[in-house]
């Protein structure tokens, strides 16, 4: 079955160059790049055949000849000595692409050496390196080149040599912090744990990892060499042995182009080094995009319009805080068919309640909370149903009408507070943010008092206040990111995995605090977790959660004492528990669908134990279980139990 | 369990220096990772090794596994001693030791396939030649539970699940056919439904192939069944060692009861007291005087501020380090 | 509940102080940074052929009393360093003179009474040629680099912001061009423009201005600073909206956003209060670093607009092969870049808050 799976979902076996080269292929940026820089090459290579005279050739040039325009037979005009400017500007890119790739080629074998060398290691080595490139990154470099090449011989060699052993510093930079992030990886470590000596490990583990960050970084050394090669020629260092387009230029700029209105002396040249120039900053930005793939979309992005407008209004006598009937959220991405990551999910919380929402990684529980406040990512998109809370349907609202509704009215505890905090204002600063913009009349004076309060409320001293995100423990930045929670006396919080990623016994004083808090304030509290344990000890009702659809909902007792969904079954089954430490753990086979692959009937089925053929194709609604509780599971075995 | 020793450890421990004298202060501080541990691993035993971060846990993996350098201390393997070896003389060593990391995703070099990364621990060693190397690898993938092998052979880690990542990892410990397996963490990323399956085949490797485990974890509630014996390890040092039913069904140390007592139990009627230490771990520069767990500790009393209690034999095999003990 | 900040160190204190070590061991290191400077002026001038001092006493219209005078006078009579009498060709001499009696030192002294010699052209002390001409050059730059920052910044923004739509591919375009665009090229593109179009043709002010009213000098200068202005700008801007966009663009997907969306901060508040500090901080940090690329464009654009600055005077230098300046224009601009690059790196320091010691 694993095979199966693996054969359908994965991607066809490929080498990693390869894949590379595929995706820079469908990069237009590096492709229009590489396009342009091939076409100077081969005019290079192939000058004598594409040019029409001789290089810089005098003969047969008479007075008349001086700054030409452009005509059929000099294409670009001629120069202040008569001669054809497009055999000059053809046999002028031999020497930009000369320089600027040997130069380059010099920078990179330097810096890329040294680079590697201080960050693999590291020790009086790095010190050393790393302080000289220090010094030498921070004295300009152009006018060092000048210096340099005007007290030598401006010859194609020399300019290489200087240019080239110049311009290693930024690599060496690039480089060194690159091998240190490759090394600090645990693979290096068990290159090490296998006995691989430092030669295997730079070669087979390092290298792989710092080529493709060396490769942009030369293309970006390429496109600086040929313009420090131009600019030394535009100021009169150039070999006089052959023609530069930076030579061109200083010659018509120095002899009378300007003033004889020869502007076609001054483009040709000019339009040959941004030509290459551009085409190497294409490349390196496509093969950067390539390398890091960032999505280029954030939080501040406009939202889809929610779809689903029936104006449904909230029924029932016993109105709950929050109610969520029939929630789905698609993720829409171009060219793709809409990934379904919630499909009709409903639950209600009443007032003073707890919450669970259980489920392994990418079963939607994020996207779900994410969905009641309208926080979805760019691509996320609610198709259905509706979200009740105070009276309002929530996927109603206009933006502003949803902003008074967020934090004052449900206020959400994210994972990892470190991210969560602006790590640049201090902690108070940030909860009194929530105060001023939610309570408009709240005194002034009294908004530094409150912060303390709710400070204290969570167990942190007054005098952390005015204190930055980083200088807290993970502990103490979660209490913060709690009392951020409360400081608008919201009616529901929602805390999404408040607790991953501490250890166990701050875990603990944090689960603590939010019972404490949930039974001093009165909150109904959503507490999304994949710990079955926490919730069993915590919370009132578990709504379970497996591939983007209700699994079970049910209060605690019963899906822990009496899961009918055969997930829950084998999740508690798989879930070690401490009061029988000699049972032997089960598993559930397989692995959970990605949402781009779900599988056709019932998403639980390739995993299912209790799996049948209709399971396969029918996707199960959500049945009722006869009695007292309010127990649904979305399974076609529970149907039609009594 | 009497069998032979395999894996023994003695006062072992290791100080890392930090901060550099500057202009201004020139006190060297250090941080006591690991401080004077005791552990005796035997053939096809498994011990866990549980503690929260900083407690040296997994300082303690990367001496045993000669990746750092104690700082005093013996570590002796088959009862020679390995403790300061150098690269040369640690290699034949480390076909007999291996390590399993937490991130699986992380200790897989992503430029690799699955192939090179199993077949590297052969090559680094000079084992066999192409046929036998191959024949290798198919088992060791095999056993890790990778079947069959020729599916994944081609595949690069990022095209698999977290899951057959960390088989891919044992894999490439197994096919040096290690005596010892150091884990780390290994089931701490994965999904609640997926741990089940690596610590089973942990536990099975220890049957069909004889290998001792050393599980490092910071979940108490997950040692289970699967280990033999349990050491909990609070500030560098091992605070309480036991077999599994003494560690779990009666601790003696207050830290382990506390440990115990937070871990949640998955049915809503069990719901009982819990002993929630406050604070956080000190920071291991600045060690409390006395017995390290007194600041918080629940029952602690004034002696406990100055005398720093020994590890005291409760059974043949159970040991606890706290002065209330008697 | 107790106070749960064990972990939290007395870090009021800790950060004074390390922002004080952190303050004086920058300095310490510029000062080294400028130390090397001079060790390598001064032996680079010496090694490679064309040793300022000695090439004025080979120029064949000396006469013979005046070479002695030039050769006392820089002391060339002098060992270069102790051990060798010369570099180039390689001479050793003795290794027990006085330190005092060499060419190093010498050199050394007389930098730091602010003596650099004579420029081989006008006969001036260099000193005074550069000092003139410093101010023009950091005019230039000054003008340019608050310029450039500004609309580099301000369309990194509105790019980051409604990130791929119209408006980002379009700042997207214009900066890779820009950014393509060889300095003294466009210089002389818009030269060839102005010139045409009635803009000044060169230089710092119109001749004959001295004697005009103090109003009217300032704003002939600053029609001649227009052209020059603009090239600066347009080559320096694409830079910056290209750091300020991906800048922003990782701050705009950082959690720390979303909990602001969740508290409900409308999309303004948002930017203002939450990304804009957070991006602008690498900024800083690449405003230092370019600052030694600024005057590499400097060069190029005061020899294009005969505007007279330092990168000027470089030109000149260069072409007259007049040593002398060439080797003090070149330390003031090392000096100067450092000492910005400094003051940024404090800038930064102080700036973000999570900034204590590496």
């Amino acid at each position: 079955m694993t095979e199966l799976a693996l054969k359908k979902n994965a991607p066809p076996a490929s080498s990693y160059l390869l894949d590379f080269w595929r995706k820079l292929q469908k990069n237009r940026m590096g492709l229009v790049g590489l396009g342009m820089l091939l076409s100077i090459t081969l005019a290079a290579v192939f000058a004598p055949v594409i040019s029409p005279y001789e290089p810089s050739s005098t003969a047969d040039v008479g007075a008349g000849d001086i700054y030409q325009p452009p005509s059929a037979e000099h294409l670009f005009g001629t120069d202040d000595a008569g001669t054809d400017i497009f055999t000059n500007f053809i046999y002028g890119s031999r020497v930009s692409l000369t320089v600027g790739f040997f130069a380059a080629f010099i920078s990179i074998v330097v810096g890329g050496v040294l680079g590697i060398v201080a960050g693999f290691f590291g020790g009086r080595w790095e010190n050393f390196i790393m302080r000289f490139t220090d010094i030498m990154l921070v004295i300009p470099d152009l006018p060092l080149i000048v210096v340099v090449v005007a007290l030598t011989k401006p010859s194609l060699l020399n300019i290489i040599f200087v240019i080239g052993l110049l311009g290693w510093t930024t690599t060496a930079r690039v480089v060194r912090s690159q091998t240190l992030a490759v090394k600090s990886r645990k693979f290096v470590l068990r290159a090490r744990a296998i006995g691989a000596g430092r030669g295997h490990i730079i070669w087979r583990h390092v290298l792989p990892l710092v080529m493709p960050i060396l490769v942009v970084q030369a293309v970006l050394v390429v496109s600086l060499a040929v313009l420090n090669e131009s600019t030394l020629a535009f100021l009169g260092l150039s070999d006089p042995t052959t023609v530069s387009w930076g030579q061109m230029l200083n010659y018509a700029f120095g002899r009378g182009a300007m003033s004889t209105g020869a502007w076609w002396a001054l483009v040709a040249p000019g339009f040959g080094i941004v030509w290459v120039v551009l085409g190497l900053t294409l490349l390196g930005q496509g093969l950067e995009q390539v390398l890091n793939p960032r999505l280029d979309t954030h939080h501040l992005m406009p939202g889809r319009p929610n779809v689903g407008k029936e104006a449904e209004v909230q029924s029932g006598a016993t109105k709950p805080v929050l109610e969520v009937r029939n929630l789905s959220i698609d993720y829409v991405s171009q060219g793709k068919a809409p990934a379904h990551a919630i499909e009709n999910v409903s639950f209600s919380l009443k007032e003073g309640e707890l919450l669970g929402l259980v489920g392994e990684s990418g079963c939607g529980k994020t996207t779900l909370m994410l969905g009641l406040l309208r926080l979805l990512p760019q691509a996320g998109q609610i198709v259905n149903g509706s979200v009740f809370f105070g009276g309002k349907n929530l996927t109603m609202l206009t933006e502003e009408e949803m902003n008074a509704v967020r934090w004052s009215g449900i206020s959400i505890i994210f994972q990892g507070a470190m991210n969560a905090l602006n790590p640049v204002r201090t902690v108070g600063d940030q909860i009194g943010e929530a105060i001023i913009k939610h309570m408009p009349g709240y005194p002034k004076e009294k908004i530094q008092g409150r912060i303390t309060e709710l400070l204290d409320l969570v167990g942190i001293a007054a005098s952390h206040k005015d204190s930055f995100p980083h200088q807290y423990s993970g502990g103490m930045r979660q209490r913060a990111m709690i009392a951020m929670a409360l400081a608008c006396n919201p009616s529901v919080v929602v805390a999404d995995e408040p607790t991953t990623a501490l250890d166990v016994m701050v875990q603990a004083q944090i689960l603590e605090l939010l019972a404490e808090l949930r039974r001093k304030l009165g909150l109904a509290v959503i507490f999304v977790t994949h710990d079955l344990g926490v919730v069993a000890e915590m919370c009132d009702r578990v709504l379970v959660m497996y591939g983007g659809v209700t699994a079970e909902y049910a209060d605690v007792d019963t899906v822990y004492n009496d899961p009918r969904h055969p997930y829950t079954q084998e999740l508690l089954k798989a879930f070690p528990d401490l009061t029988k430490p000699k049972k032997k753990l089960s598993s559930i086979p397989g692995y959970p669908p990605r949402l781009d692959a779900l599988p056709p009937g019932c998403r639980f089925a390739p995993r299912c134990p209790a799996v049948f053929e209709r399971c396969r194709t029918e996707q199960p609604a959500i049945h009722a279980i006869p009695g007292g509780a309010e127990h649904v599971a979305s399974c076609h075995l529970v149907e039609g139990v009594k | 369990m009497n069998a032979e020793k395999i894996l023994e450890v003695r006062g072992l421990k290791k100080y890392f220096e930090v901060g550099r004298p500057s202009l201004f202060s020139r006190k060297k501080e250090s941080v006591h990772a690991v401080d004077d541990v005791d552990l005796t691993l035997r053939r096809s035993e498994v011990i866990a090794l549980v503690g929260e971060s900083g407690c040296g846990k997994s300082t303690l993996a990367l001496l045993l596994m000669g990746l750092e350098d104690p700082t005093d201390g013996t570590i002796l393997f088959e009862n020679g001693d390995i403790t300061h070896l150098n690269d040369s003389q640690r290699k034949p060593l480390r076909r007999k030791i291996q390590m399993v990391f937490q991130d699986p995703y992380e200790s897989l070099n992503p430029t690799q396939t699955i192939e090179e990364i199993v077949t590297e621990p052969l090559k680094v060693h000079g084992l066999g030649d192409a046929a036998d190397r191959a024949e290798r690898v198919r088992k060791a993938m095999e056993d890790a539970g990778l079947k069959p092998a020729g599916v994944y052979l081609k595949r690069y880690p990022h095209e698999l699940s977290g899951g057959q990542r960390q088989r891919v990892v044992i894999a490439s410990a197994l096919v040096l056919e290690p005596e010892v397996i150091v884990a780390d963490e290994p089931v701490s990323m994965l999904d609640v439904s997926i741990r089940a399956e690596v610590i089973n085949l942990l536990a099975d490797l220890r049957v069909t192939r004889q290998i001792a485990v050393i599980f490092i974890t910071h979940d108490l509630g997950s040692v289970g069944f699967f280990a033999d014996r349990v050491a909990v390890m609070y500030l560098g040092r091992i605070v309480e060692i036991g077999t599994m039913l003494e560690v779990l069904e009666q601790p003696r140390h207050p830290y382990t009861k506390a440990l115990l007592s937070v871990i949640p139990v998955p049915n809503p009627r069990l719901r009982h007291e819990r002993i929630i230490l406050q604070g956080e771990t000190p920071n291991p520069i600045n060690l409390p005087s006395g017995c390290r767990f007194h600041p918080r500790c629940p029952v602690a009393v004034e002696k406990c501020k100055v005398d720093d209690p020994a590890l005291f034999d409760l059974s043949s095999s159970h040991r606890a380090a706290c002065l209330l003990i008697k | 509940m107790p106070d749960s900040g064990i972990a939290l160190l007395s870090f009021r204190e800790d950060i004074l102080l390390n922002r004080f070590q952190n303050l004086i061991r920058r300095i310490g290191w510029a000062v080294l940074t400028i130390a090397f400077v001079i060790v390598l002026n001064f032996f680079l001038f010496r090694i490679l052929p064309g040793d300022p001092a000695r090439a004025g006493v080979h120029d064949p219209r000396l006469k013979k009393d005046a070479v002695e005078a030039i050769r006392v006078r820089f002391g060339l009579d002098k060992p270069v360093i102790n051990c060798f009498d010369s570099l180039n060709p390689v001479k050793f001499g003795n290794c027990g003179v006085n330190p005092l009696e060499t060419q190093f030192f010498i050199y050394v002294r007389n930098l730091f009474i602010g003596e650099m010699g004579f420029s081989y052209h006008t006969n001036r002390p260099v000193t005074e040629i550069l000092a003139e001409r410093l101010w023009n050059t950091v005019l230039l730059i000054g003008a340019g680099q608050i310029l450039s920052v500004i609309i580099g910044v301000v369309f990194g923004i509105a790019a980051a912001w409604k990130a791929r739509t119209n408006i980002d591919y379009g700042a997207l375009t214009v900066s890779l061009l820009v950014w393509s665009l060889p300095t003294f090229w466009l210089g002389i593109i818009l030269l060839f423009w102005g010139s045409a179009n009635g803009f000044p043709i060169g230089g710092k002010a119109t001749p004959g201005m001295s004697s005009m009213p103090l109003s009217v000098r300032w704003g002939d200068i600053a029609e001649h600073m227009i052209l020059p202005t603009i090239t600066y700008t347009l080559v320096y801007m694409g830079e910056y909206m290209l750091i300020m966009r991906s800048s922003l663009l990782d701050v705009l997907s950082e959690d720390y956003i979303l909990t602001a969306k969740a508290k409900g901060l409308s999309t303004f508040q948002i930017l203002r209060d939450h990304a804009l500090k957070n991006a602008m901080l690498p900024l800083v940090t690449v405003i230092a670093i370019n600052l030694g690329f600024t005057v590499a464009g400097a060069i190029q654009i005061e020899s294009v607009f005969s505007w007279p600055g330092l990168g000027l005077s470089i030109f000149e230098a260069v072409n007259r092969r007049d040593f002398p300046v060439l080797q003090g224009a070149f330390l003031l601009i090392a000096v100067a870049v450092i000492a910005a690059n400094l003051i940024a790196d404090l800038t930064y320091t102080y700036l973000d808050p999570r900034v204590k010691m590496e």
